[in-house]
């Protein structure tokens, strides 16, 4: 047994610590809404959560990821083996150990920025300042103001139109009926859009995007039709508030959405670095983008929903007992809106983190007047931790990288 | 644990806004039995009766107060803080003149009401009910409205402002023939500026109802 070896199972440990911290993190976003606004109990949420996040990072996680996150660093320090493993291991760590801290402490902070920063860290310590993209890197700042504010937006106008379309109208339930179709094929549509561009089963199928964009319009408005005929087949009519037992089965399918793109974009984070040192120990060199083998996204999607089962249960409780003004249509909202962000940001190839899209979503149904009260001042603290998680994940990954290095 | 997500949502100050005007439901109902124990002569319990509303209005009091303290800076609301706290302000202040008109009472409450008035000030108690219950019931619609924003909702609530109004006008109507009464009465001057101010008091009860209706109909203007 050599010290590679070694390195490895250190290297499955610590990216199954950090894709754990992303379960006991991110279970928040996918299935708060949902839990506060009573659509599924905290039990079927765990379960739920769990199962798709698995899913989601197996079947559309990137099965290719880039060695160090979104080229920020230059390859260039990759050309020691011994030094990228060095460093792999070490940003692994200190992502971890980071948003291990800010799960302690409640902190808004992003997994996928702590990953980033780490990287940043492991970069400089390597090869100094020069090895940074900086403008790379600005890219990637403005990309966490804009998906928050993307999220918003959608999270704005999708509610907007609920209100104009279904709960201000004369028989609300029936005009949520007839809308169902729309807001389910929305949700389809952006689904199997990023199955097609995402998957390497989708690319294997090898479909030009405008063949793409018609299939996923054929199959969304199919699909929607059927949920709603099994939506009137289920749900009875009642004097009132039936459109918000619509939404309710609606957002049951929201937020498996949500914690479908939460797999596929977070799984990334626990094993993009895994990954690396898995061809390092394996072929011995490493370029600049690896192929993640299904077995290692599996890995890490168990990782991330054993964090969702230990962690989910008194989070979801707290959830459950404080956010007693969420109502399903407001919920699906939140929902729609930061799936439909983290897909999108993520097919762009931007680090989008899902705790900004979700907070994103319930602050654009805040200012359509959906929420009774909002608490805005959280962007502000989101706003501090966003520049805090970089750097204190970077420190932490020199210090690290420091460490292994006199004991490797 | 302090989730992020979780930080997001404020207690809404309807659910105490709509508790406030429970406890005035509540006050109502005692208000209404002193002034029957008042008009009935040899009246026991109006010390009682009393010390209920003060101990009613200072719970009402304190839920005024957490309301007007768990609103963060920061904070986005359906309707303008501002508004809200005006409207919270007008319903208060139905609750100050219930408890008002008591104290009012107490100060000179050995020759009671005068023979003539006894009907015409159980009539006017009697009315102040009716503001006083359209309230409560007002808040829970406004609520209704501000989840749904349908127009039919919008127009029952604006439905209840009028009748607020309405009720407003035929109180006063009341205490205008009260105050006739009693400047032409022979009674003694004092037992005059008592009734007097007596029926303005209770007649003010109306007229904040109205003005919590009026600032709720700026709250619910689109």
């Amino acid at each position: 047994m050599n010290a590679e070896f070694y390195i490895l199972i250190l290297g499955y440990i610590f990216g199954f610590y950090m894709a754990w911290n992303i379960g006991a993190n991110d279970v928040a976003n996918s299935m708060a809404s949902a839990v506060g606004a009573k659509a599924i109990t905290i039990r079927q949420a765990i379960f739920i959560a769990g199962i798709l996040n698995v899913v989601g990072a197996t079947f559309i996680g990137a099965h290719v990821t880039n060695t160090i996150r979104k080229g920020i660093v230059s390859t260039d320090i990759l050309t020691d083996p011994h030094l990228a493993l060095i460093g792999a291991l070490s940003a692994l760590l200190a992502a971890a150990l980071w948003v291990s801290f800010a799960t302690w402490k409640s902190l808004p902070v992003s997994t996928t920025h702590s990953i980033v920063g780490a990287m940043i860290g492991f970069g400089i310590v390597a090869g100094g300042f020069s090895v940074i993209n900086w403008g790379k890197l600005g890219a990637v700042v403005l990309s966490w103001v804009i998906s928050p504010v993307f999220s918003m937006v959608i999270g704005f106008v999708i509610f907007k139109l609920i209100v104009k379309t279904i709960i201000s109208k004369k028989d609300p339930y029936t005009s949520a009926l007839k809308s169902s179709p729309f807001f389910i094929g929305l949700a389809f549509f952006v689904i199997i859009l990023s199955f097609l561009f995402k998957t390497p089963l989708g690319k294997n199928l090898a479909i030009e995007t405008p063949m793409a964009l018609v299939i996923a319009l054929i199959l969304a408005s199919v699909l929607g039709v059927s949920g709603m005929r099994v939506l009137r087949r289920f749900i009875k009519k009642r004097a009132s508030g039936g459109e918000e037992d619509i939404f309710r089965r609606i957002q049951i399918g929201t937020s498996c959405y949500v914690a479908l793109a939460q797999g596929a974009n977070d799984v990334a984070n626990a094993i993009g670095p895994l990954a690396v040192i898995y061809f390092l120990v394996k072929t011995g060199n490493i370029g600049a983008k690896v192929p993640v083998p299904v077995f290692l996204l599996l890995f890490g999607g168990v990782g991330i929903a054993c964090g969702i089962s230990m962690a989910g249960y008194r989070v979801m409780d707290t959830i459950g007992r404080k956010i007693t003004t969420l109502t399903n249509t407001r919920g699906f909202s939140v929902d729609f809106a930061a799936a439909t962000t983290v897909l999108i940001a993520s097919k762009l190839g931007l680090p989008v983190s899902t705790t900004h899209a979700a907070v994103g979503g319930v602050l654009g149904v805040g200012l359509a007047r959906g929420v009774e009260a909002v608490n805005f001042k959280i962007i502000f603290q989101i706003i501090i931790y966003w520049v805090l998680t970089v750097p204190a994940a970077a420190l932490t990954s020199i210090v690290l990288f420091k460490i292994l290095q006199l004991l490797i | 644990m302090r989730i992020p997500f979780i930080s997001l949502f404020v207690t809404s100050p309807f659910e105490g806004i709509q508790e406030h005007a429970e406890k005035i439901k509540e006050c109502s109902g005692v208000f209404q039995q002193a002034m029957e124990c008042i008009i009935e002569d040899r009246c026991e319990d109006f010390e009682h009766f009393r010390q209920d509303i003060d101990k009613l209005e200072s719970e009402a009091d304190a839920i005024k107060r957490r309301i007007r303290g768990h609103i963060p800076k920061g904070t986005l609301l359906m309707v303008d803080k501002f508004q809200l706290f005006r409207y919270l302000r007008e319903q208060d202040k139905v609750l100050d003149a219930v408890e008002e008109a008591l104290d009012w009472i107490s100060f000179r409450s050995t020759p009671g009401i005068p023979e003539i008035l006894e009907k015409d000030f159980m009539l006017m108690v009697d009315a102040v009910m009716d503001p006083i219950e359209e309230l409560s019931k007002m808040v829970a619609e406004a609520r209704k409205y501000f989840s749904n924003f349908s127009a039919s909702q919008r127009n029952l609530v604006k439905d209840m402002i009028r009748t607020l109004r309405r009720h407003e006008h035929e109180i006063d109507k009341i205490e205008d023939t009260i105050k006739q009464k009693i400047l032409n009465s022979s009674e003694d001057p004092v037992t005059v500026f008592h009734m007097v101010r007596l029926a303005e008091i209770i007649g003010s009860i109306a007229d904040h109802a109205e003005n919590a209706g009026d600032m709720m109909r700026a709250m619910v203007a689109r």
